[in-house]
């Protein structure tokens, strides 16, 4: 599926997803050693979505199964059609009558039927859910389990079996092998810690912040109409935001939806004033908010001296590579 | 190869980082997985298969340091300096290596006579050279260095073990043999230099190696022992710095204690059957009840109602209290909080506006409610609490006193304390002072003592947290 660490680097890039080496190699060697991965990382850091996109670049389809408190296996593993058995039941009324006919005894008649009960308890009768049909099917799948630590921890001892051995079983009927051994991603928010026993099983995965060179980089491919002064201001801020002591730290989702929304906006630079009207988009509690507010001069002057002294020089070049991104030179005034 | 990365995992299991044989397992195939030279992808590789906690990936990077990546750049750099040093004199290296090798060929190999110690220092071979000391370190048993004293000692026994002085005397005798050939003394010269200092770069190595060795073997005892004093500490004796750290701990053990909080809660889930939903959920049965459905018990979170002294004597006690209860909210159907020393004011609004840490600082402060720079009076902040607040207590509701009934010989009213457990469900008092010294001198434990359900002596982390569990499960 992937030839290299590289590689991985590449097809990801490829799809939208720009990352490190140290997240190309647990890909990789997810790939190679068949082991699922569990993925953890503050909220915002892109952990669903380097699922998603490695889905794409191995060529997967993808089976989500999101978690939450109460997730139990009938919603997860399987589920007998109960109605459907009743139905059958119904149905097969007549049969029934056929097979006892003879019956002498109670017994015999009881006997009779026990041979014939694994009719009702076979995959005719079973709802897949989610792990099963990860399990099931007859393509090689990725399968996404997102916010792990949501479930309740006995909702973790279903998955063990799957994560080890790729393979659900169910009493009534036996075992289910995977027929492919499916690429298995977890995520969590690390609201809770998952078990010792899920962990072995895992490779383990931490996505941190990018540092400012890849969130530029991530900027510029998801947000391509915006203006290279701008995004690298838009990231030094975002930078100097997550060093403050903020109950949310802003992460690349906030940032991406904060360029989108300067984009909007038209804004070519970032003053204060802009900022502080549009820091509702970037920080998501009020104390955080007034936090920043405070910081924002700091902040701002600190990043506003260097990137001046850098305008005054490469001022020019940026203006003159992307003129057919942006034809008219964005006005100072940021609304119209 | 795989018996390092055992030693390895073996380090990281004795600085408390949990590693099973199954994980062990796994790196080793993710090892074949990959390419070994690059040291990023390496280091990526063993973690993910044996580091599955966030909060050890800091020990996991100091430790990778010191056992793997950082002598080997601590050689580089050693022989980088060496070689440094005369191409800023305006030599060049690389051209007099190029010509000494071609001169090393004219001698053909045969008739050549260098240990393989020689022929890495001549060639600059570092990730041979790092093979060769590691190995001589395993010969002299560097292993067992206990202390700083013993560094020059097992310095000494790994380059006997080298072979240091042989190299040496080999490479002298090729120098020699070079002048009989017809070298220019100018190119010798610069080649003398050259060797010496490459052998002064692999003493300097030997003897990092050495010390890293040493606090390799410290690593686990040091941080285990910070840790520990931390929990242990008396809370009389904080500096700012253990503050802070101590800060990391509680939230540590507060999570802890969340993790532990959820999987109890859940045992008890199932209450009585549910007539209403099992009909409504097995409609499509035909009413036939194949689900069953029960009611979910009520969780039964206590209310927390916590009366602080924050006088300069138990205001530790006081924070990291206060720390724990708010890292556990939502443990607790409702928390208020009250602070004093002679007056009496409420805190719980500071929690709600400001961040956790900002929040302990003011509390501690008075927060603007009530004044700080008085005497302890536990009686008239007990009669305060008696005649303004009693109806924030309910037969739900636990009352957690924090202080060390010092009163300053005030009157203890210990009335009010006798009304407030009569409309609470229990009163808890922590005390920082040991039961020995209860009721002596100005202290009136002793008084208040029949109208708490539970005291307990609470001088540190390790007896504070114990509280904490018992108060929450």
């Amino acid at each position: 599926m992937f030839e290299s660490i590289e590689d991985v680097q590449q097809q990801l890039g490829a799809q939208g997803y720009i990352c490190g080496t140290s997240v190309a190699t647990v890909v990789f060697l997810a790939a190679r050693l068949e082991k699922p991965v569990l993925v953890e990382g503050p909220a915002g850091v892109g952990k669903t979505e380097l699922a998603k996109v490695t889905a794409r670049a191995a060529g997967r389809p993808l089976v989500r199964l999101q978690c939450y408190e109460g997730l139990d296996e009938a919603k997860a593993l399987y589920e007998w059609e109960y109605s459907k058995q009743l139905l059958y039941t119904q149905i097969l009324k007549e049969k029934f009558t056929e097979t006892m006919a003879g019956a002498k005894t109670l017994r015999e008649a009881a006997d009779r039927i026990g041979r014939e009960d694994n009719v009702f308890f076979s995959e005719r009768f079973i709802v897949p859910r989610p792990l099963l049909r990860a399990i099931t099917a007859d393509e090689p799948i990725l399968l996404l389990i997102d916010e792990v630590d949501k479930s309740d921890p006995e909702f973790e001892a279903f998955l063990l079996e799957i994560l080890s051995d790729f393979q659900v079983s169910v009493p009534e009927i036996g075992t289910f092998e995977a027929k492919h051994r499916p690429l298995v991603f977890l995520t969590s928010n690390d609201a809770r810690e998952m078990s010792d026993a899920l962990k072995r099983r895992c490779l383990h995965l931490y996505i941190d912040f990018p540092d400012a060179d890849q969130e530029l980089r991530i900027l510029h491919t998801k947000v391509p109409g915006v203006d290279r002064r701008l995004a690298q201001d838009v990231v030094e801020l975002m930078q100097g935001l997550r060093k403050l002591d903020l109950k949310k730290a802003p992460s690349i989702s906030e940032t991406l939806d904060w360029a989108r929304a300067l984009l909007a906006l038209n804004a070519s630079e970032l003053d204060e004033a802009l900022v502080q009207e549009t820091l509702n988009v970037i920080l998501k509690y009020e104390g955080d908010i007034r936090k920043a507010q405070g910081e924002l001069g700091r902040l701002l002057v600190r990043k506003t001296r260097p990137s001046e002294a850098e305008g005054a020089v490469a001022g020019p070049p940026p203006a003159a590579e992307d003129p057919a991104s942006k034809p008219a030179p964005a006005k100072k005034g940021r609304l119209h | 190869m795989q018996k390092r990365v055992l030693e390895f995992a073996n380090l990281l299991r004795k600085s408390g980082v949990r590693v099973s044989v199954a994980e062990s397992i796994d790196s080793f195939l993710a090892l074949d997985e990959i390419a070994l030279d690059e040291r990023e992808v390496f280091k990526d590789a063993l973690r993910s298969t044996m580091v599955k906690r966030s909060m050890d990936v800091p020990t996991y990077d100091r430790l990778f340091d010191l056992y793997w990546s950082g002598f080997y750049d601590g050689l580089r750099e050693a022989f980088g300096e060496a070689t440094g040093g005369l191409e800023a004199r305006g030599l060049d290296v690389e051209e007099l290596l190029q010509r000494l090798k071609e001169f090393l060929e004219r001698l053909g190999e045969g008739d050549l006579d260098l240990s393989e110690l020689a022929r890495a220092l001549l060639t600059q071979d570092l990730s041979q050279l790092e093979q060769l000391i590691r190995r001589a370190g395993e010969g002299a048993d560097v292993g067992r260095i206990e202390n700083m004293l013993q560094v020059g000692f097992f310095t000494r026994r790994i380059l006997e073990q080298l072979g240091a002085q042989g190299a040496s005397q080999q490479l002298q005798d090729l120098l020699q043999r070079l002048a009989g050939m017809g070298l220019p003394e100018e190119d010798l010269g610069a080649l003398r230099e050259l060797l010496e200092r490459l052998q002064e770069a692999l003493r300097a190595s030997v003897r990092d190696f050495t010390q890293r060795e040493l606090q390799k073997q410290n690593f686990d005892y040091i941080e285990k022992f910070r840790r520990e004093t931390l929990l242990e500490k008396s809370f009389y004796s904080l500096t700012e710095e253990d503050i802070r750290k101590m800060r990391e701990v509680v939230t540590r053990l507060a999570q802890k204690i969340k993790n532990i909080l959820s999987i109890r809660r859940r045992r008890r889930k199932k209450g009585k059957f549910d007539l209403h939903q099992t009909l409504r959920r097995n409609m499509h049965h035909g009413g036939v009840p194949f689900e069953l459905i029960f009611k979910e018990r009520r969780k039964d979170r206590p209310k927390l109602v916590i009366l602080c002294d924050v006088s300069s004597s138990v205001a530790n006690v006081s924070r990291f209290m206060l720390q724990f209860m708010y890292s556990l909210q939502e443990a607790f159907t409702k928390i208020r909080a009250f602070v004093f020393v002679a007056e009496l004011g409420e805190v719980t609004h500071v929690f709600t506006d400001n961040d956790i840490n900002e929040a302990l600082d003011l509390a501690l402060e008075g927060a603007d409610v009530i004044n700080v720079y008085t005497r302890s009076n536990f009686g008239y902040a007990f009669h305060h609490f008696w005649q303004n607040h009693l109806n924030a207590l309910d037969k739900k509701t636990t009352v957690i006193i924090i202080g060390d009934a010092r009163n300053n010989y005030n009157d203890p009213r210990a009335w009010c304390l006798a009304e407030i457990q009569r409309k609470a469900k229990n009163v808890l008092w922590l005390n920082p002072e040991s039961p020995g010294a209860w009721g002596f001198g100005d202290s009136v434990m002793d008084k208040y003592l029949p109208y708490t359900d539970v005291a307990e002596e609470v001088r540190n982390l390790r007896q504070l947290s114990r509280v904490v569990d018992k108060l929450v499960l």
